[in-house]
């Protein structure tokens, strides 16, 4: 039971993935907010993806935490996408009436880093390290401000 | 001031008890067995899995409630057939300050700390069947059952 209660929070290049546990207690879930909030400040990144594939109950509770922290990742100036909804999941919230609203969803993790502005590109024949499985391309460019970076070896210094 | 939640058609089916269980829910790692306990009962009936994910939603839903308003509370789980149907029963039951108003909370007006309407409505709609006693005296006692 404990090993599927933690939750982790990474960067990939300036994005952070916050990856909710399966079967989490509200402790938990309430944890991974504090640290989705406490690292948005400290890396400043400019969007947040919320992975909740591993998520099989999405309760009235869990929506609730998954709303208002996209919310405050808004508030604090970054884009939140919530990532990887289970078709029953997905069933079963909307069953329930809440369909996350006013949350903004993306099919894969790689369709979100898209949203957010990473540019995955099958160029410069270097692999993208860090990225999910899904990418099937072979680098990684950022482009923030119209510029190219090129695979980036330091995470996060595209700012 | 005992009040009836009014759906009460699916619980007309006699049934006969296969296996049952208990789960008391004291904390909210209790909420997560009590979850974990439903998960893996359901799977052995032979839920799809939409079914199962609408049922342990449920008893998240149904098993906060309680830890929340009742801080103590017993959810019994049962396997049930009726003739060729296979379902789970599962009862909620608690001692706590009971409802005030239990239609209002299956309307869904009551959505003071963090929404016990939208829990409790949203559950009778993921379920086949579903009942409510509450009042002061004996607590809260809600009954739900889903076919396969």
């Amino acid at each position: 039971m404990r090993t599927t209660d933690t939750a982790a929070v990474t960067q990939v290049y300036d994005v952070l993935i916050a990856a909710f546990p399966g079967r989490p207690t509200d402790q938990a879930v309430d944890d991974l907010q504090q640290d989705v909030l406490a690292q948005m400040e400290e890396t400043n990144p400019r969007g947040v993806i919320l992975d909740i594939s591993e998520v099989t109950t999405l309760d009235s509770f869990f929506a609730r935490v998954i709303s208002e922290t996209a919310g405050m990742v808004e508030l604090m100036g970054g884009e939140a996408i919530v990532v990887g909804m289970r078709p029953s999941v997905a069933i079963t919230a909307a069953e329930l009436g809440f369909g996350l609203d006013a949350v903004e969803t993306a099919r894969s993790t790689d369709h979100a880093l898209s949203m957010l502005g990473v540019r995955v590109e099958d160029a410069d024949g270097e692999k993208a390290e860090g990225t999910n499985d899904e990418a099937t391309t072979d680098s990684t460019k950022l482009d923030a401000d119209g510029t190219p970076t090129g695979p980036a070896s330091s995470p996060g210094g595209g700012r | 001031m005992s009040e009836d939640g009014g759906q009460t058609d699916a619980f007309e089916t006699a049934v006969t008890v296969l296996q049952s269980g208990t789960v008391r829910v004291r904390s909210e790692d209790d909420i997560l067995l009590a979850r974990q306990e439903a998960r893996a009962v359901a799977e052995e009936i032979g839920f799809s899995t939409t079914d199962v994910t609408r049922i342990v939603t449920g008893v998240s839903e149904l098993t906060r409630n309680m830890h929340l308003y009742a801080e103590d509370g017993i959810m019994k789980w049962r396997e049930i057939e009726a003739g060729t149907d296979r379902g789970i029963e599962l009862v909620f039951d608690d001692d706590g300050p009971g409802i005030d108003d239990v239609e209002g909370v299956l309307r869904a007006e009551h959505s003071t700390s963090g929404g016990m309407g939208r829990g409790v409505q949203g559950t009778k709609k993921l379920m086949d069947g579903f009942d409510i006693t509450s009042n002061p005296e004996d607590g809260t006692t809600i009954t739900v059952r889903k076919w396969t």
